[in-house]
């Protein structure tokens, strides 16, 4: 019994990198499935069995965390002490807040009002969507570009586009919400 | 996870919303984010003659507690010094609302909040010195 990393990309034998070869990780995980299974532990001893148990624990949330763009980025950041629960307010660049105060602000307006306000609402709607869009599309060259250069800065610059996308997700779903909400 | 009744207080009569004149020199302004939740704060205080806090102004997008860790700043800082207000702790917050210690970051977020509008007034003031002995 070796003991298995909790690390999630040493868990999957893989290279700390930003993209991912999302076919490659999906077998490697129903390998790992199948190595792990508690059902070929049934004859073993109970420590092997528990073994068994926290491996399959560990593979289950480490393909959560990986095969997700975002989730993933979140976890290579935290393992480079980017974490976002560390930065604080101080990090966030006030343009970016003043910019999602004013679109809270014109979000508010519309709010609560008739059906004239639809129209605006969905403008607004296309709006953040298209920012998310963008951010996404900003996301995936910095992806590009760390794993090429593993440059400390660029995960700063990753750090600061993932708080960006934090905000706009946001005012996506108060959209959506006032959106639905207004139809009903 | 339930709210304190100070939290529901504050948050379906939220005290002080609204803001001032941002260009104003006795007006401070602050404004500070959580990214992990994607709140935004603005907070502002318009500071009198004698330094004394006259005004508070406060406007959160934001979870519950976060608009009541903003709007019960607004209340204290009302009458009270500069260096009064910058004394108000998170832990103040925490204590008065009774906040989970999940949701004790909005109280961190309502002390930057009030950080930063002192310090935007502070340097304001600064910057009108040298007009004034050139006057």
């Amino acid at each position: 019994m070796n003991p298995v990393s909790s690390n999630y990309y040493d868990f999957f034998g893989l290279e700390h990198k930003l993209d991912l070869d999302l076919p490659d990780l999906e077998k490697r995980f129903y390998s790992l499935s199948r190595q792990y299974h508690p059902d070929r532990y049934t004859l073993k001893s109970r420590e092997e069995q528990q073994y068994a148990l926290d491996a399959t624990a560990i593979l289950n949330d480490a393909y959560r965390t990986l095969r997700d763009p975002l989730a993933r980025a979140e976890y290579l950041l935290k393992e480079n002490g980017f974490d976002i629960g560390e930065q604080g307010s101080k990090n966030v660049p006030p343009e970016l807040l003043e910019e999602v105060f004013e679109l809270n602000m014109a979000l508010e307006e519309l709010r609560g009002g008739d059906d004239s306000a639809r129209p605006a609402l969905e403008e607004a709607r296309k709006k953040f969507v298209a920012m998310r869009e963008q951010i996404d599309s900003d996301l995936r060259g910095q992806f590009t570009e760390y794993d090429r250069a593993r440059d400390r800065n660029v995960l700063a610059e990753i750090r600061g586009i993932l708080n960006r996308r934090r905000y706009v997700r946001n005012l996506v779903n108060e959209v959506e919400k006032e959106l639905t909400g207004a139809a009903a | 996870m339930a709210y304190s009744d100070k939290v529901l207080d504050h948050y379906n009569h939220p005290r002080n919303v609204g803001s001032l004149d941002k260009a104003d020199p006795n007006v401070g302004t602050g404004m500070v984010g959580a990214p992990e939740c994607g709140d935004v704060m603005k907070l502002q205080v318009k500071v009198d003659a004698t330094g004394v806090i006259a005004e508070a102004k406060f406007k959160t997008f934001g979870c519950g507690s976060a608009i009541a860790s903003s709007s019960l700043a607004t209340e204290w800082l009302k009458g009270k010094t500069v260096d009064e207000a910058l004394a108000i702790k998170n832990t103040d917050i925490v204590n008065e609302l009774s906040l989970p210690p999940v949701k004790i970051h909005c109280s961190v977020l309502a002390e930057d909040a009030i950080k930063a509008a002192i310090s935007d007034y502070k340097r304001k003031q600064e910057e009108r010195k040298p007009a004034e002995a050139r006057a």
